[in-house]
């Protein structure tokens, strides 16, 4: 695919070499770089304890890349983390320690001889040792983190993101208690004891910490890898569109329910799976260890870092983990030392080690207030169009009268497309949509008119189904999709833009387009990160219909490709809506005033694009308040007033009609123009 | 003691306990009525208020159980202790809405919330630092009066607990029903868009919104001082988890229904302590937050469910 070319802006000095350091090619060197210094540390630095912190380190930056998915991509605020890294700790301890011993039966016999328990011969009974290994207790450790995910995030989904908070914090509390109160499984608050150590080709890790930051340094890399993979894929960008505005992503195909409880339940996966490492390593596992103040630790090193953004991500951890255990100490005897040069008492009883967490919260406030995108922003802002870019010559339907369908439908033209039978929809006593019936044959551009309030937007969003009927049927080529979820009417064909635009205001015109392409495109999570061939045919088919549809606003988009939407003027943001909806490939296509806002010129230009749509294989419903629009393109025009429709017929025949007249300027004036005319 | 005195001793308990909740429960309430935010700020100030309130008995020569008050003294002292108390908590939520919301008014995602949680961190630690992480022992000047009834025990410190909340929740009722600003209240929590046309002077409301949540926090930090006669830099957090449990029982945003939904709880944590045990008391509760989420999101007299995004 060939993306025309984005302006970078002259720099000089420190920008310019952040410019360079940050660009494409020098990340992935910086990156490999890293890598191996991190590779390296254990022989440079040959002291056991910073390889311990290091270690350590190593299993919070997972947590973090873990919570960065759930908070950072999806935008759903978990402040609970830390119960799902519990959950696959006791996981552990219990699969490979001495804690749970049961009897010993002949049940256990095929186990043990898959090495997975052993017969303990004690003095009073024989029992049973589970000794399943470590590396089939990670992956297993992350499916039951990811299991309680599901369970507890399920209920809040259909909520207010707000009360997803309150819920995880509430789990986080109550999952060391109930910790506690089960000695049986955890020994309760002494911990658990005897975790197995993890082996591997005979060796086992022990208790030096080298292997265990290798195993850590090595998983970090690959979720790292999934992590950047699953964020420039069909499932990253579903993400981020419940993110920025859940209604939008429900039109344009995009199950929430689904994915956010798919964000939630890798995110428990990741925390799961470092849970089973951090055990592992410190052999033991306390109530203590997983309460809130980790999941806070957690949050301040994404929000630090950059939510959303991987590198940032990773920085903010290190950063950290560095600052508690090296840092901190230095700075203390520093300030102490300030202390006693300036007489200063204060600074000299201050003990900035045990101040750790009131830091935190102080980091926390002062990046949402000064720096919400963190450090390493996850998303650099490109530069405005120069000059010369944006006086050019705007050319009006360049790709318009292309050949090819926009859609891949089979439609029977002698059918009606969309029929309506008897719709009705009441907000307590109003009565905003009444009995409506209308049909929309195939290959027709029908208007729906009326006055402000007459329920032209309520039918819209009735026949989407972003509200539920209180009665009657919404039939689209043949198939009943009455009360179907938004998602699944935009699966069966019919899109929609929206009257005040809800464009997902931080993602580029390209992700927005892409993200029309989730109902039909067929990427799952697993597929996002490996990208077999057939995933990477339809991210690339994806993208080469992305520059077809943008083709058709000629180039008012496509230079703008790599912006982000919340840049973009008026007229061009409903423009790209129209393009979003466009890329769903409907055989419907409902847009609410898509010309509101518009210049002349620009009306003009936009109503022959409209036809053109028509040209090419769409139907289309638009709610219009410029008449000369209606007039220009309708085949068909239906005239609502209070939730009825008062008339039907091409615009002639409604032009004349005295119902509509009187519905538009009263019945007075009404009267004059009849007896006018 | 028999099963009806064991029910009536736990209810009396419960009330207690959900004269606090409900006290608290108004906050969280309340600011998210008028700016849809969930403060997590509220669980520390409440914290915070147990300790202004320590802080000021102490100030007056009141150390822990030893000195006894009578009359007019002992009402004096409490009055002056829950005055400065609310004074000190609600200007504490007003600096906060100030200097850290109020900029992040309108920036939408998780942002603001974040933003209260990193406040809570802080008054949580700057208590922790300056009083250490052990219970400190309350200033209690309440005599030991108390009434047999039946085998049940009322304590004249429970019937004060109660007058004190009773006062406080009719005094806001009166308020928000009542005065031209309670009225702007309810209309910008209604559409703050179009009580910012009819002339409501918006962020004068968010302003006294917070002041009355925090203020009303200050007075269930002593009354949890008063009824379990310590505090400790670390009440906040479940006291504030229960407390916003009943305010999402009662219909988050509806001020009856905080109070309603405070009590609930109240007596849930009393009997569910008696007839569970203990140390299960939290998990309980949070099933309780769960269910009424999943079954009932609009909660017992909330109007409409929060699924707007």
């Amino acid at each position: 695919m060939s993306l025309p070319p984005v302006a970078r802006p002259q720099r000089n000095g420190v920008s310019a070499f952040w410019e360079k350091v940050l660009s494409e090619k020098w990340q992935a060197r910086v990156a490999v770089t890293l890598i191996i210094l991190a590779a390296l540390f254990p022989i440079i630095d040959n002291n056991e304890g910073d390889i311990d912190a290091a270690a350590n380190a190593t299993a919070f930056a997972m947590l973090a890349l873990g919570l960065n998915i759930v908070v950072g991509f999806a935008g759903l605020l978990d402040l609970g983390y830390a119960a799902f890294f519990a959950i696959g700790a006791y996981t552990c301890g219990i699969l490979a320690s001495y804690q749970v011993q049961p009897d010993w039966s002949s049940f256990w016999e095929p186990f043990q001889w898959l090495g997975l328990v052993e017969h303990l011969h004690t003095t009073t009974a024989d029992k049973v040792h589970f000794t399943v290994s470590f590396w089939l207790v990670m992956p297993l450790a992350a499916l039951v983190a990811a299991f309680f995910g599901v369970l507890f995030g399920a209920p809040t989904l259909r909520l207010k993101g707000d009360y997803l908070a309150i819920v995880t914090l509430g789990f986080g509390e109550i999952v060391p208690i109930v910790a506690r109160n089960t000695p049986y499984l955890t020994n309760g608050a002494q911990g658990l004891n005897g975790v197995n150590t993890p082996k591997l080709f005979g060796y086992s890790f022990g208790v030096m910490s080298t292997p265990y930051y290798y195993v850590g340094l090595i998983m970090i890399v690959l979720l790292i890898f999934a992590s950047m993979r699953l964020k420039d894929s069909r499932i990253g960008r579903a993400w981020m569109a419940i993110r920025e505005d859940e209604i939008a992503a429900e039109a344009m195909g995009v199950n929430r329910t689904r994915l956010k409880l798919l964000a939630f339940a890798i995110g428990a996966g990741f925390a799961g799976a470092t849970g089973t490492f951090y055990v592992a390593k410190l052999q033991t596992a306390t109530p203590e260890m997983f309460m809130f103040p980790v999941s806070v630790m957690l949050l301040v090193m994404i929000v630090l870092g950059g939510m959303g953004s991987v590198a940032g991500v990773v920085v903010g951890a290190v950063f950290l983990q560095l600052l508690q255990s090296w840092f901190l100490q230095d700075l203390t005897q520093g300030v102490h030392w300030l202390g006693q040069v300036t007489g200063i008492a204060f600074f000299e009883r201050i003990d900035l080690v045990q101040s750790i967490e009131l830091i935190f919260g102080i980091v926390l406030v002062i990046m949402m207030l000064y720096r919400r995108e963190g450090i390493i922003p996850a998303r650099r802002a490109v530069t405005a169009l120069t000059v010369a870019e944006q006086a050019a010559m705007p050319t009006r339907g360049a790709d318009i009268k292309g050949p090819e369908k926009l859609h891949h439908r089979a439609v029977d033209l002698a059918k009606p497309l969309l029929e309506v039978r008897g719709l009705r929809k009441s907000f307590g006593g109003i009565q905003a949509v009444r009995g409506l019936d209308l049909t929309v044959m195939p290959g027709s551009i029908v208007a729906v008119i009326g006055p402000n309030g007459s329920g032209k937007t309520t039918f819209f969003n009735l026949v989407t189904g972003l509200i539920e009927p209180s009665g009657g049927q919404v039939v689209l080529a043949g198939e009943n999709i009455t009360g179907l979820k938004p998602d699944a009417i935009v699966a069966r064909g019919a899109a929609r833009t929206f009257q005040n635009l809800r464009l997902f205001a931080n993602m580029t015109l390209l992700e927005n387009v892409l993200v029309g392409a989730h109902a039909r495109t067929h990427a799952g999570a697993l597929g996002a990160v490996i990208r077999p061939p057939r995933v990477r045919r339809e991210e690339h088919e994806a993208r080469e219909g992305v520059l077809g549809i943008l083709g058709i606003f000629g180039n008012r988009l496509m230079p703008r490709i790599q912006h982000l939407a919340r840049t973009l003027s008026y007229a061009n943001r409903r423009r790209l809506e129209i393009a979003r909806a466009l890329m769903t490939e409907p055989v419907l296509l409902l847009l609410d005033e898509p010309t509101a806002g518009m210049n002349p010129t620009e009306t003009l230009e936009l109503t022959e694009q409209i036809r053109g749509l028509r040209d090419r294989g769409l139907t289309i419903l638009l709610i219009e308040h410029k008449l000369n629009v209606v007039n220009e393109i309708a085949d068909k025009v239906i005239v609502l007033d209070h939730g009825e429709k008062i008339a039907e017929g091409t615009p002639e025949e409604v032009h004349r009609n005295k119902e509509v007249l009187s519905a538009y300027l009263g019945r007075t004036a009404a009267t004059v123009a009849a007896t006018a005319s | 003691m028999t099963f009806q005195d064991v029910l009536l001793q736990q209810i009396i308990n419960g009330v207690s306990l959900g004269a606090m909740y409900a006290l608290l429960a108004l906050g969280f309430t309340m600011v998210y009525g008028i700016i849809e935010l969930i403060n997590f700020a509220h669980f520390n100030i409440f914290m915070v208020g147990s300790f202004f309130a320590l802080w000021v008995m102490q100030a007056m020569g009141i150390v822990g159980q030893s000195t006894i008050l009578w009359g007019f003294p002992l009402v004096g002292v409490l009055l002056i202790a829950l005055v400065v108390t609310m004074l000190g908590t609600g200007i504490l939520g007003v600096a906060i809405e100030r200097l850290a919301l109020r900029p992040l008014r309108g920036v939408s995602g998780t942002a603001p919330m974040i933003t209260t949680i990193g406040l809570s961190y802080i008054l949580f630690n700057l208590i922790l630092l300056n009083v250490g992480a052990d219970s400190k022992n309350y200033s209690n000047p309440l005599p030991q009066l108390r009434w047999e009834i039946g085998g049940a025990t009322l304590r004249l410190r429970e019937l004060m607990l109660w007058s004190i909340a009773l006062i406080l929740m009719v005094g806001l009722h009166y308020f928000v029903r009542r005065t031209k600003m309670g009225k702007a209240m309810q209309a910008t929590a209604q559409d703050q868009e179009a009580a910012r046309m009819m002339g409501v002077d918006v962020d004068r409301v968010v302003v006294i919104t917070f002041f009355l949540g925090s203020a009303l926090a200050g007075a269930a930090g002593l009354i949890f001082g008063l009824y379990y006669n310590y505090t400790s830099f670390i009440i906040g957090y479940s006291a504030g988890l229960r407390a916003f449990t009943a305010a999402v029982l009662g219909g988050i945003g509806n001020i009856p229904g905080a109070m309603l939904g405070g009590i609930l709880i109240g007596l849930i944590e009393s009997l569910g302590g008696q007839y569970v045990a203990v140390r299960w008391t939290d998990v309980i509760i949070f099933s309780i937050l769960v269910l009424v989420l999943v079954f009932r999101p609009s909660g017992l007299l909330g109007a409409a469910a929060p699924s707007k995004s």
